[in-house]
């Protein structure tokens, strides 16, 4: 038997508060898109669904600092639309037409996104390579996460039972080209099976420094720091970009499951990459 | 268990009810016989439920009836009559865009919100743009061309 609360905060001192006194029991209702599907599969049960999708203090997308800020309760949609966006971090826009589908990235945030500790969140692997934070504020006051050591274990992140996360942070990057690519069961619409991010920081095609993250391919959404290591200081081509890639299945722990098989991921990683890399290079578009 | 008092705009019509929490903003449209707001997969994959809220396209069964009071909620009822059939609704008839016609009220709703955006999209742009909505019958092809033709002729407001 289903048994919810449904509540909505006037602000954030009220948010913090009824998080504070029900901990767990406080479902964060962002856009819903996941949230829902658990409610009606029966996996979650009770609770009171706190609504945020309307919460002024978690809405805006502004620079500030070096920093671009986006409110925790920004729809993908709107990210993809805001002007700072496109002039600052044009990476971020691009990256984010492959989620989902256009109607779930009308509804869908970013924070509802990297919540729940999920392996194949999609804008994971985008903000580790761009060395974000995640803001999290509870009734004693705020701290900032470093996006590396805000994903700790299958289902599980840095955020407490009584904070939430009021605004993603980004360092407006001042050299290097991104690329994010994603392979799905269905072109476009569907969580992915494996995802690469990459920021590439290139003189020609020197390697100053490069920000390699996976999903889909550990229990945690994960950077590539050997195989990042690897990449520095090479001049690429055409044959030792792809070796290179290689290297990235030594750092990986795919598993099998509905979507794909650990080899086949395995595989992908490596393919992915070595195309991402292409294309922060201009040799494939 | 506790319900909820709701008060939606639909339409440009006030509706209430009594609701539980978790009450969707599709089973709150049919129950209140808006059923031309069709009920596919119910998460969030196939676009049959999409209502346009606040000018975007959504899917209704992933979002709950308790969080749209204070939005203005249009149905593909909202679009056009018999008599008198919206551009779109005409051209999905005159490009045989409809076969069994599940997709349509969600097809013609999320088309309705990109062509007030996007007066003029590409073929390319089209299809990214309903690529939330499934079709199994069409192929998709007529509809692009329906919603490409209405695009061309530049009357859409
Ligand atoms: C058809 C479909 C396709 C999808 N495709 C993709 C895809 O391609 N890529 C992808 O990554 N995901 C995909 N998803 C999953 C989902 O849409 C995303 O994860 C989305 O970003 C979730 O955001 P939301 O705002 O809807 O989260 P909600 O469902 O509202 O919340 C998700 C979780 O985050 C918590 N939460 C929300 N906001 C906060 C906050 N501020 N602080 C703390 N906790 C919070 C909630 O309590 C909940 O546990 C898809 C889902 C569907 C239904
Ligand atoms: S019924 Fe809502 S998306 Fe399928
Ligand atoms: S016409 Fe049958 S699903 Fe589209």
């Amino acid at each position: 038997m289903k048994n919810f609360k449904y509540f909505r905060p006037k602000n954030l001192d009220e948010l913090l508060a009824i998080k504070n006194e029900l901990k767990e029991e406080a479902r964060l209702l962002a856009g819903g898109s996941n949230l829902l599907v658990y409610i009606k599969e029966g996996s979650l049960k009770s609770g009171t669904l706190v609504d945020i999708g309307s919460l002024a203090a978690l809405k805006g997308i502004r620079e500030k600092d070096g920093y671009l800020e986006i409110g925790a309760a920004e729809t993908i949609i709107d990210i993809m639309a805001s002007p700072v966006v496109s002039e600052k971090l044009p990476f971020l826009r691009e990256s984010l037409r492959v989620f989902a589908n256009p109607l779930i990235r009308n509804i869908s945030t970013v924070a509802g996104n990297i919540a729940e500790g999920s392996p194949i969140a999609d804008t994971a692997p985008l903000l580790l390579v761009l060395n974000s934070e995640v803001v999290a504020a509870s009734i004693t006051g705020r701290r900032n996460i470093p996006i590396d050591d805000f994903f700790i274990s299958l289902g599980k992140t840095e955020i407490k039972a009584n904070e939430v996360i009021i605004t993603i942070r980004i360092p407006i990057p001042e050299t290097g080209r991104g690329k994010f690519v994603k392979l799905g069961l269905r072109k476009g619409t569907s969580c992915s099976v494996v995802s690469v991010a990459v920021w590439l920081i290139a003189n020609g095609r020197g390697v100053e420094d490069i920000r390699i993250a996976l999903g889909g391919v550990a229990p945690l959404p994960l950077r590539a720091v050997k195989t990042e290591a690897l990449f520095r200081g090479k001049i690429l081509n055409e044959h030792n970009i792809g070796e290179l890639a290689l290297e990235v299945t030594n750092e990986i722990t795919p598993i099998t499951d509905v979507r794909g098989g650990a080899a086949y991921r395995s595989e992908v990683s490596a393919a992915l990459l070595s195309k991402a890399v292409r294309e922060c290079l201009g040799m494939e578009e | 268990m506790e319900l909820y008092e709701v008060d939606l705009m639909v339409n440009n019509r006030a509706v209430s009810a009594r609701i539980k929490a978790e009450t969707t903003l599709l089973d709150f449209l049919r129950e209140n016989n808006f059923i031309e707001v069709k009920r596919g997969c119910s998460k969030g994959d196939c676009g049959a439920c999409t209502v346009i809220i606040d000018g975007r396209p959504v899917p209704s069964c992933m979002t709950l009836a308790l969080q749209c009071p204070g939005k203005k909620i249009y149905t593909v009822k909202s679009l056009g009559s018999w008599d008198k059939l919206h551009p779109l609704q005409q051209a999905f008839v005159d490009h045989e865009a409809v076969q069994c016609g599940f997709c349509t009220p969600g097809m013609l709703m999320t088309a309705k919100a990109f062509l007030s955006d996007q007066p003029h999209p590409s073929r390319e742009e089209i299809r990214e743009a309903i690529s939330g909505n499934l079709c199994r019958c069409t192929g998709y092809q007529k509809i692009v061309d329906a919603i490409e033709s209405v695009g061309k002729g530049g009357e859409y407001e």
